[in-house]
C-alpha cells in the first residue's frame, strides 16, 4: 500500500508542476497577439519578444514532460507490446527504464545542470537581439524538467514492479484526454436522437482504447449494447 | 572514436528498440546517450568529462528555442479550441441541407465536414466517432451502402492531418529545415484536390449506380420557414430578397406575423436576417477586396510604403546603406533594393523571427518587379462581374428555404471558415510569419467560443474593443490597418472581458478551457520530448558514421530518382502500419532528406508526397485505426470487413494521388513557387 502511495505522490506532483506549467499556452497566445498588434498596427515591436516567446514555449513542452509520462502520452510503438501480457509489458518496461531511460534522463540532469551553472555564472543574457535578455534562468529548466522526469520515471519503475507482483498494471489517475471533445460536442447536438448520443458518450473512451490496440471494443460492451438496441425495438 | 560498426549496430538496435514499444522518445535518449558516450570515450579524460553530456544539453537546448517548433502548441491548441468551439452537428445538417438535391448527399456531406472539421482538429480518432455517431445513422437509415458510408467516414476522418494548418506539416519542416510557409503552401492543393477526387469518387458510384444511395424523401429535409419569412417572398422566384430589405426600411411590412416562437416579429429580428442576408454578399466583397489590397497596395512598389502594415520609419532605400542599423525593414517592400539589404542587414531583431527570412525570398515576381502582375486587372475585373453575377443570381433564386439554409451555414460554418481562411492566408501570403499567425488564429478560436457560448456579451464588448482598436490605431494608421485593428481589439475584448467575466459562472467554459490547456501541454510535450531524443540520436548516428553508411549503400543500389521516389514511400507507407505520424516524421524522415539531394527531389515535394502517403496508410486494411473507431460506434451489424472494404477505393484513390504528384510535381509545386519564387 505504501508504494501505492507513493506512486500517486510523485503522479501528483508531476500532474500538478505540469498543469500549472501547461498555462503557458495563454500566455503564449496573448503575449504573441498582442506584439502581433504592437508591431503591426502601432509600429512598435518589442524586441525581447522572440526571446520570450521561445522562453514559453521552451518551459511549456519541457515542464510538462513528467506530466506526459504521468500520463503514459508519450507516443510508442506497440504493436507488439500490446499483445504481451500485462506481467510481460511491466518486465520489458522495467528493463527499459533501467537501460535507456536512466541513462538518458541522467545524463540530461547532469548535463544541464552543468550547462545552467556555467549560463549562470557568466549571467549569459541572449544573443538573438543586441541586448537580449537573460537567458540562465530558461537554462535551469533544463535540469529541472529533468529530474521532474526522472522523478516520474521512479514512480513509473515501482509501477512496473507492482505490475509484476499483482499481475494487473495498478491504475493512473484520471485525467482529460483527447477523446474527451466526444463529450462536449454530442452535449450539445440537436440532431442526434437521445439514446444514440448517449451510448456513444459512455463507449466513447472504451472505443478509443480498443482502437489503438487495433481491436474492437470488448465484445460485451458490444453486446450489451446489442441487447438494449434490441430492447428498444420491441418497446 | 567512431566505429561504422557501432553505426550500424545502433540501426539494428533502434529498430528492435522501437518496436519494445517503450516510450519512443526516452528510447532514442537513452541509445543516443550510450553509444554517444562510446563514441566520445577518451581514456585520457575523466568519466564525466565525456563530451556527449555537450551534445545532449546542446540538442535538448536547440529544440527548446527551435522556432519552427514554436508554432506547434499554438496551432495545437487552436485546435483544440475549435474542436470544442464549432459543433458539428450542427455543421452537417446545414451543409446537408445545402447538399441536399447533390447525388449521395449525405456521403457528400459526411466527406466534406470531415475535411473541414478535420482541418480544424486533426485528431483521427474524434473525428471519425464524431462522424460515426452523427452522419453513420443517417445514411444507414436512408439506406446507403455501407461500404460508401463508412469509406465516407474513415477517409475524411484522416484528411485532417495532411490539409493545413496541421502540425504533421509543422513537425517535417522542423526535421528537414523547410519553411513552414512554403510547405503549406505546398500542401494546399494536393489536399483539396485529394478531397476532390475522393468527392468525384463518391459522386461517380453514386451517378453510375443510384441504387447505393437512395435519394431522402422529400419531408427529410424539407426546411421550415417561419410565416412571417413566407409572406416576405416576391415575385415568381418567390425570392426573400427584396422582402427583407423592404422590411428593413418599412417595419410594417412584417406587422401582423409572428416569428417562429410566436412572439410578434421584432425590428431586431429583421435586422438579425438582413445580416444574414448580407453574408454571401460580405464574404465574396472581402474576398476580392483583400485580393486587390494584397497585390495592389501591399506588394506594390516601394514609393507606397506607408500604406502596408509593418512598414516602418524610413523607406528601404535610407535603410540600405546603414549596416547594423536597427530598423526594423520589412521583407515584403523590399523589392529592387533586397540584395543590398541582405548584404547590408543588421542582425535580425527578436521582432524579425527567422522564420521571415524565408519569406524575405517571397518578394515574387510581382512584386520583385514592382508592379502588379500583367493582366491583373482583366481577370479581377472579369471575376468580380462573374461573382456579382453569381450573387445576383443567387439572391434573385432565394426563397424562404435557400434563405433559411444560408442562416444555418452562416450561423455554423462560415466563422470557422472564415477564421481558417484568414490565418492560412496571411501566412501563405506572407504578410506574418506561421508563429503570429497561430497565435492570432487561437486567439480567434477563442473568440468563436466565446461567441457561441455568450453571443450577447461578445458582441458588447467586441464594439468596444473595435472602438478601442482604431483608436489606438488611429495615429499610425492608415485605411486597412484600422480595419485590422479594430478586428484584432474586438477579437481581444470580445474573448477576454466576456471570459473573465462568466468564468465563476460557467463550468463548462473552465471545463473546455482547461480541457484544451492540458492537451496542448500533452501533445507538444509528446512531439517536442521525442524530437529532443530524435536529434541526440541522430547526431550520434552520424557520428559513428552511420548516416553516411546508409548513404553509400542506397547510392550503391544505382536507383533512379523514380526507383528511390518509390522505395522511400513504399518504407513510409509500410512503416504507416504500425507506427504513429510523430515516429515517422521524427525519426524516420530524417533518413531520407539527406539522400533527397542526391535524387534531385524537392524535400518540399517529398513532403507533401510523404503527407499525402500517410494517409494511404492510415487507410489500409486491416491496421487502419479509424476502422476501428468507426466499427466501435456503429451499429452491430456493420461488420469490419465492410468498413475495411469500403476504405479499399480511397486507399487506391490516394495512390493515384501519389502518382499524379510525381508526375505531375507542379502541382505541389506551383503554389510555393507562385507565392514566393524559387
Amino acid at each position: 500500500m505504501n508504494a501505492q502511495r507513493l506512486v500517486h505522490g510523485i503522479d501528483q506532483i508531476s500532474y500538478w508542476s505540469g498543469k500549472a506549467f501547461a498555462w503557458l499556452i495563454v500566455v503564449l497566445t496573448f503575449v504573441v497577439s498582442i506584439e502581433v498588434f504592437k508591431r503591426y498596427i502601432l509600429n512598435a515591436p518589442t524586441a525581447w519578444i522572440f526571446d520570450f516567446s521561445n522562453m514559453l514555449y521552451g518551459t511549456l513542452f519541457m515542464m510538462c514532460g513528467a506530466y506526459t509520462l504521468a500520463l503514459s502520452a508519450h507516443v510508442r510503438a506497440d504493436f507488439v507490446y500490446i499483445y504481451l501480457k500485462p506481467r510481460g509489458q511491466a518486465a520489458l518496461d522495467l528493463a527499459l527504464y533501467f537501460l535507456f531511460f536512466i541513462p538518458g534522463i541522467v545524463g540530461l540532469i547532469y548535463a544541464g545542470y552543468g550547462y545552467a551553472a556555467d549560463s549562470w555564472r557568466i549571467g549569459e543574457h541572449s544573443n538573438i537581439t543586441a541586448e537580449g535578455p537573460p537567458i540562465y534562468h530558461f537554462k535551469t529548466v533544463i535540469p529541472i524538467a529533468g529530474a521532474l522526469v526522472l522523478l516520474q520515471g521512479f514512480a513509473e519503475i515501482v509501477r512496473c514492479i507492482e505490475c509484476l507482483r499483482t499481475g494487473a498494471w495498478p491504475a493512473r489517475l484520471a485525467d482529460v484526454e483527447e477523446i474527451d471533445v466526444i463529450d462536449t460536442q454530442l452535449s450539445h447536438s440537436e440532431y442526434v436522437d437521445e439514446e444514440s448520443r448517449r451510448t456513444a458518450m459512455q463507449t466513447a473512451h472504451a472505443v478509443d482504447e480498443a482502437a489503438r490496440h487495433r481491436s474492437v471494443m470488448e465484445e460485451s460492451v458490444v453486446h450489451e449494447r446489442a441487447i438494449r438496441e434490441d430492447e428498444q425495438k420491441k418497446s | 572514436m567512431s566505429d561504422p560498426a557501432l553505426g550500424l549496430t545502433m540501426l539494428g538496435l533502434i529498430v528492435v528498440a522501437i518496436m519494445m514499444g517503450f516510450p519512443t522518445a526516452f528510447t532514442l535518449m537513452g541509445l543516443g546517450m550510450i553509444f554517444g558516450y562510446l563514441a566520445f570515450l577518451d581514456p585520457g579524460q575523466h568519466w564525466w568529462n565525456n563530451r556527449i553530456f555537450d551534445l545532449i544539453v546542446q540538442r535538448t537546448y536547440g529544440v527548446m528555442t527551435n522556432d519552427t517548433l514554436l508554432s506547434v502548441p499554438l496551432f495545437v491548441f487552436m485546435g483544440y479550441i475549435m474542436e470544442r468551439a464549432a459543433l458539428v452537428d450542427r455543421m452537417f445538417h446545414a451543409v446537408q441541407l445545402a447538399f441536399r438535391r447533390v447525388p449521395a448527399s449525405l456521403a457528400v456531406t459526411t466527406m466534406l465536414v470531415c475535411a473541414f472539421w478535420g482541418i480544424a482538429s486533426g485528431i483521427v480518432g474524434a473525428v471519425v466517432i464524431l462522424m460515426g455517431v452523427i452522419a453513420m445513422r443517417p445514411m444507414l437509415n436512408a439506406g446507403y451502402d455501407v461500404r460508401l458510408a463508412s469509406g465516407a467516414i474513415t477517409a475524411g476522418g484522416t484528411l485532417g492531418i495532411l490539409i493545413p494548418p496541421s502540425v504533421m506539416l509543422i513537425v517535417y519542416a522542423a526535421v528537414a529545415g523547410q519553411s513552414i510557409v512554403k510547405l503549406y503552401a505546398a500542401a494546399m492543393l494536393p489536399g483539396f484536390f485529394l478531397t476532390f477526387l475522393y468527392l468525384v469518387y463518391i459522386l461517380g458510384w453514386a451517378m453510375i449506380n443510384p441504387k447505393i444511395a437512395p435519394k431522402l424523401s422529400e419531408e427529410q429535409y424539407r426546411v421550415a420557414v417561419p410565416d412571417w419569412l413566407r409572406r416576405l417572398e416576391r415575385g415568381r422566384a418567390r425570392s426573400v430578397f427584396l422582402g427583407i430589405v423592404a422590411a428593413m426600411f418599412r417595419p410594417g411590412v412584417t406587422r401582423g406575423s409572428a416569428s417562429s416562437d410566436g412572439n410578434r416579429v421584432r425590428y431586431g429580428l429583421v435586422i438579425q436576417n438582413f445580416l444574414a442576408l448580407m453574408v454571401p454578399l460580405a464574404l465574396t466583397a472581402g474576398t476580392f477586396a483583400a485580393t486587390w489590397w494584397y497585390v495592389v497596395i501591399y506588394n506594390a512598389p516601394s514609393a507606397q510604403v506607408e500604406s502596408a502594415p509593418v512598414a516602418v520609419a524610413p523607406t528601404p532605400q535610407t535603410v540600405a546603406p546603414q549596416a547594423g542599423s536597427p530598423v526594423e525593414e520589412k521583407p515584403q517592400e523590399l523589392g529592387e533594393v533586397e540584395s543590398e539589404i541582405k548584404s547590408a542587414e543588421p542582425p535580425r531583431g527578436a521582432d524579425a523571427p527567422p522564420e521571415e527570412m524565408t519569406i524575405a525570398g517571397e518578394p515574387s515576381a510581382q512584386s520583385a518587379a514592382g508592379k502588379v502582375p500583367a493582366h491583373f486587372y482583366d481577370w479581377f475585373w472579369g471575376l468580380a462581374a462573374a461573382s456579382a453575377l453569381l450573387l445576383a443570381y443567387y439572391y434573385r433564386r432565394m426563397d424562404g428555404e435557400q434563405f433559411e439554409i444560408l442562416k444555418e451555414l452562416s450561423a455554423s460554418v462560415v466563422p470557422l471558415g472564415v477564421l481558417t481562411v484568414v490565418v492560412l492566408a496571411v501566412i501563405l501570403f506572407g504578410i506574418c510569419t506561421a508563429t503570429e499567425s497561430a497565435a492570432v488564429g487561437a486567439l480567434g478560436a477563442l473568440y468563436l467560443a466565446v461567441i457561441a457560448k455568450f453571443p450577447r456579451q461578445a458582441y458588447t464588448w467586441s464594439v468596444f474593443g473595435v472602438i478601442g482598436g482604431v483608436a489606438l490605431g488611429w495615429a499610425h494608421a492608415d485605411f486597412v490597418e484600422l480595419i485590422v485593428s479594430g478586428s484584432l481589439g474586438a477579437t481581444f475584448a470580445g474573448t477576454v472581458i466576456p471570459i473573465l467575466q462568466n468564468l465563476k459562472s460557467s463550468p463548462e467554459l473552465r471545463q473546455n478551457i482547461k480541457e484544451s490547456t492540458f492537451l496542448t501541454a500533452k501533445t507538444t510535450a509528446m512531439v517536442c520530448w521525442l524530437f529532443i531524443g530524435s536529434a541526440l540520436f541522430s547526431a550520434v548516428f552520424a557520428l559513428h558514421g552511420g548516416q553516411s553508411l546508409i548513404e553509400r549503400w542506397v547510392l550503391s543500389m544505382n536507383l533512379s530518382p523514380l526507383g528511390f521516389q518509390f522505395l522511400a514511400q513504399l518504407i513510409i507507407f509500410l512503416l504507416g502500419w504500425p507506427l504513429e505520424w510523430t515516429e515517422i516524421i521524427v525519426i524516420f524522415c530524417p533518413i531520407f532528406i539527406p539522400l533527397l539531394s542526391h535524387f534531385q527531389i524537392d524535400p518540399i515535394l517529398f513532403g507533401t508526397m510523404v503527407a499525402v502517403n500517410l494517409q494511404a496508410a492510415f487507410l489500409s486494411p486491416p491496421v487502419a485505426m479509424s476502422a476501428f473507431y468507426l466499427k466501435g460506434v456503429s451499429p452491430p451489424h456493420v461488420t469490419l470487413n465492410q468498413i475495411f472494404a469500403g476504405m479499399m477505393p480511397y486507399m487506391l484513390i490516394v495512390c493515384l494521388c501519389l502518382a499524379f504528384m510525381y508526375i505531375w510535381p507542379g502541382m505541389t509545386l506551383w503554389l510555393p513557387e507562385f507565392l514566393y519564387g524559387n
